[in-house]
């Protein structure tokens, strides 16, 4: 093709999406919509449960305070300390349970992997922006609040072209 | 007409201080970077006689971490978050080669869905990350669609990503012994829904991009490097193909199941700037087949991950594994002493390699094609530097 012919293709091509709706969404009236409840690992199996990694979830019923979870992020981000709980279960005779630095984690969920007793999972919450550095540590209280994340903009493919919904 | 030399006797009568031009007052040093937008954490000095470059030095080593002394002092399993930080947009395919020579110094049997998986994950991924360098590629040149466009389809193969691994770009997802976690329910279909589309766009792609005779321009017989010199500076990945050299690891040495694909490896022969831009985008195109077979063939069930002890260790020995990435062959060469921390780590990155090529190229051009012989090069400072 000429030279000619090439720039009216190449206009022709670019015009064409003046009238195609735009792929970017209205962050934070608009959010993505998540496959599942978030990343969790079935020890039995040994194998992980597809889902976003957001923050995590702990189950206070479940966590023993057996320290796994802080001994796999040790190497990785020292984001997990065991701290004292107000609480009493008969399978956590030490009371202690995980707290977690969000300024550090890098939200690779191997701390999920390694917990033996289905007690920390994470979840589609990724909106954890806080003033200070303290407010990005969570307590075992803040960790066991299911988030409240709701989304609902998907990719939606048609004739036109690929818009959010 | 007096002469220079009586000018000189002249003026030095009347006290005045006139030097003669020397060669150095002809050539001016320029830095580019380290804050250029687009060089990235990546400085090159280069000498300008007018217009034309007549010497380049590349500075890498803003953004050393040290990944590979890092990975002395943590677990196998514990190296993956930080090893996928030198580049997060082809955080699947550092990861993989590290899991290859992990394996086969651990002795671990990846079942063949994690297999097939992992590929698929490491062509997704790679296609993120040529997407994003093109992206970049357009915006040295001033074409700014070039900019937005793959930007947003990124978009695409982003949320498929999110979806199989639950990050949007380090993934974690690779480990010794198979990949995290399986495939969701209905990924197939999503995935090929949204490759597809892909395709369609990479059409609009050729026409505003490939085919614009500015754009032809300004990149056809710029910066040559021929075969020759292709060998001889050890340059990889597309930049080597670019120069008529059909090598490609996933070809040359098939890992996990590269061998049971159909596939073509893609080159051109002229070696220009051109030609450097077209080959990740025809490898792209040809990345979209692997990913329509790996979809096609992979075992509908089965475990993706081999059951390994909580701190996985193998008898004392070294392994040398590479993968093609988005910038070239990747390889990891891992020592251990029989303990769960590797003895010794070493990261080969195609990223260095290509960097090399950069002051042969740039040496004789112009100032105006500096831009898109750097970029052509397919280099990524974070990794080079490691
Ligand atoms: S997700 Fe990774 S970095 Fe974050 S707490 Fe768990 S192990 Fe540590
Ligand atoms: S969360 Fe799991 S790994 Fe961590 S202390 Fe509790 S039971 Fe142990």
């Amino acid at each position: 093709m000429t030279s000619a012919g090439n720039f009216i293709k190449a206009i022709e091509s670019g015009s064409k999406h003046l009238v195609i709706k735009r792929f970017t969404f209205r962050y934070p009236e608009q959010k993505l919509k998540f496959v599942g409840d978030g990343y969790q690992f079935d020890p039995k199996r040994g194998v992980g449960i597809a889902g976003y990694r957001g923050r995590h979830i702990l189950f206070h019923d479940k966590c023993t305070g057996c320290q796994l979870c802080a001994i796999a992020c040790e190497g990785i981000a020292e984001a997990i300390g065991m701290v004292k709980v107000d609480e009493s279960w008969k399978h956590n005779k030490k009371a202690i349970m995980p707290q977690i630095d969000f300024g550090k984690c890098v939200f690779c969920g191997l701390c999920v992997d390694a917990c033996p007793f289905y007690a920390l999972f994470m979840t589609n919450d990724y909106e954890l922006s806080a003033f200070t550095k303290e407010h990005l540590i969570y307590t075992p209280a803040q960790l066991a609040i299911k988030p409240k994340y709701q989304g609902d903009v998907e990719i939606v493919i048609d004739g036109r072209g690929a818009t959010h919904g | 007409m007096t002469s220079l030399e009586d000018k000189f006797e002249e003026s030095k009568k009347l006290g005045l201080q006139i030097a003669k031009e020397s060669e150095d007052d002809r050539l001016m040093t320029l830095s580019v970077g380290p804050q250029h937008p687009g060089s990235g954490h990546f400085r090159f000095i280069i000498k300008v006689d007018g217009d034309y470059i007549v010497y380049c030095d590349p500075d890498p080593g803003y953004v050393h971490r040290g990944e590979e002394k890092m990975c002395e002092y943590r677990n196998v399993i514990q190296n993956i978050p930080h090893l996928e930080r030198p580049v997060i947009h082809d955080s699947n395919n550092i990861t993989y080669s590290y899991s290859l020579a992990v394996e086969e110094l651990v002795g671990i049997e990846v079942p063949r869905r994690a297999q097939y998986i992992r590929a698929l994950a490491s062509e997704l991924n790679r296609q993120v990350y040529t997407l994003y360098w093109l992206a970049i590629y357009g915006i040295f040149l001033g074409h700014s669609t070039m900019f937005m466009w793959p930007t947003g389809d990124r978009e695409l193969l982003i949320d498929l990503l999110e979806v199989l691994t639950g990050a949007r770009v380090t993934h974690a997802y690779n480990i010794p012994g198979g990949v995290r976690n399986d495939m969701p329910d209905g990924f197939k279909e999503r995935c090929l829904r949204q490759v597809r589309y892909l395709q369609k766009r990479f059409k609009e792609y050729e026409d505003i991009f490939y085919n614009m005779p500015l754009f032809r321009q300004r990149t056809e017989g710029v910066a040559v490097l021929s075969k020759e010199d292709a060998i001889k500076l050890g340059v990889t990945g597309s930049v080597v193909r670019a120069s008529g050299i059909p090598y490609d690891i996933r070809k040359a040495e098939p890992y996990d199941i590269y061998n049971e694909i159909d596939f073509k490896v893609q080159y051109m022969k002229t070696g220009d700037c051109f030609a450097r831009s077209y080959v990740p985008f025809l490898d792209m195109k040809e990345s979209c087949h692997i990913i329509e077979q790996l979809l096609d063939k992979m075992p509908q069930s089965g475990e993706v991950r081999a059951k390994l002890q909580p701190n996985p260790k193998g008898p004392p020995g070294e392994a040398y594994r590479r993968v093609e990435s988005g910038r070239g062959a990747l390889g990891y060469y891992v020592v251990s002493d029989g303990t769960p921390k590797p003895y010794r780590v070493k990261i080969s990155v195609g990223s260095f390699r290509n960097m090399l090529a950069l002051p042969y190229l740039l040496v004789g051009q112009k100032m105006g094609d500096m831009p898109a012989t750097y970029w052509s090069l397919n280099y990524w400072p974070v990794e080079a530097d490691r």
